[in-house]
């Protein structure tokens, strides 16, 4: 007997990880959605595990997705599993929309708790290794003592700048530099205000914070 | 103009590392903590970039003062 799962109405990637779970566990696999974009996702994971795949469009934008284990199951995808790899997936919404930002705060200008002199070499290395992170931030954020990554005499200073020019946008915060009296000092990004912070923060797809 | 290499400086341990960077920061020299490029193996999680051709005054610099294991050209 087929398993059916329903994933309309979930949000990429919720839709392929239940798909590959499933058909991990079942030998036949029937997935409703209700998203080109899932069905397209569930195809490649098809592929990539060697099993059967087929789709109808059951009308009224729901599409009914098989999936068929044809052999034993693939080994390196069951190594992984229940991982899914970035490749398999592509949750990008097609047709003009931006997928959803990507966003790092910097909230101090240590990494971690516990000590402070590791946490300033900490730091310094996770900034300097934004700049080969794939994909790259769309923002950043530095607020409270974060902001003193961002002066003139920042050892990261450089790293930030080279971000700014490669379109990574930074926010520093106006309220933390007036507090810190850093007025004249911030040498990248723009001044920006808890209106936009919350704002990016609240709209971010991934939001890290070191 | 020929364009700078890079060169890292690899110590045993982040102490050295810190240690290192005091006396080139007093000694006014240009330099950068970095962490340790993924090719290259150290234990210590970081390493001293600087320009090729201020190889000699860092290691005139730290003589006596800091250890350090090698330096890599990057």
């Amino acid at each position: 007997m087929p398993v059916t799962i329903d994933a309309r109405g979930l949000a990429c990637p919720q839709p392929v990880i239940m798909a590959k779970k499933a058909i991990e566990e079942n030998e036949q696999v029937t997935v409703l959605v209700d998203n080109t974009m899932a069905v397209e996702n569930i195809r490649r994971l098809a592929l990539k595990l060697v099993c059967g795949f087929s789709v109808a469009e059951r009308g009224a934008g729901i599409w009914e997705v098989a999936l068929v284990r044809t052999g034993p199951m693939v080994e390196a995808a069951r190594d992984k599993s229940p991982g899914i790899e970035e490749g398999e997936l592509s949750c990008a919404v097609p047709a003009g929309k931006e997928p959803d930002p990507f966003v790092v705060a910097l909230s101090d200008n240590h990494m971690g708790r516990g000590d402070d002199v590791l946490g300033d070499i900490l730091i310094r290395s996770f900034v300097h290794t934004l700049l080969q992170l794939q994909p790259r931030p769309d923002t950043i954020i530095c607020y409270n003592s974060g902001v003193k990554l961002a002066v003139q005499d920042s050892a990261v200073l450089d790293d930030l700048q080279q971000l700014a020019q490669a379109g990574v946008d930074i926010l520093v915060c106006g309220t933390c530099v007036n507090y810190f009296e850093l007025g004249e000092r911030i040498g990248v990004g723009h001044i920006s205000n808890m209106y936009d912070i919350a704002e990016t923060m609240a709209g971010a797809g991934r939001l890290l914070r070191p | 103009m020929k364009e700078q290499r890079y060169v890292v400086f690899l110590f045993p341990s982040v102490n050295y590392a810190l240690k290192a960077e005091k006396i080139l920061k007093a000694a006014g020299i240009v330099h950068k903590l970095i962490p340790v490029p993924r090719h290259i193996s150290s234990d210590c999680g970081v390493c001293l970039r600087t320009t090729e051709d201020k190889q000699q005054d860092i290691e005139k610099e730290l003589l006596g003062k800091v250890e350090w294991d090698k330096v890599v050209l990057l």
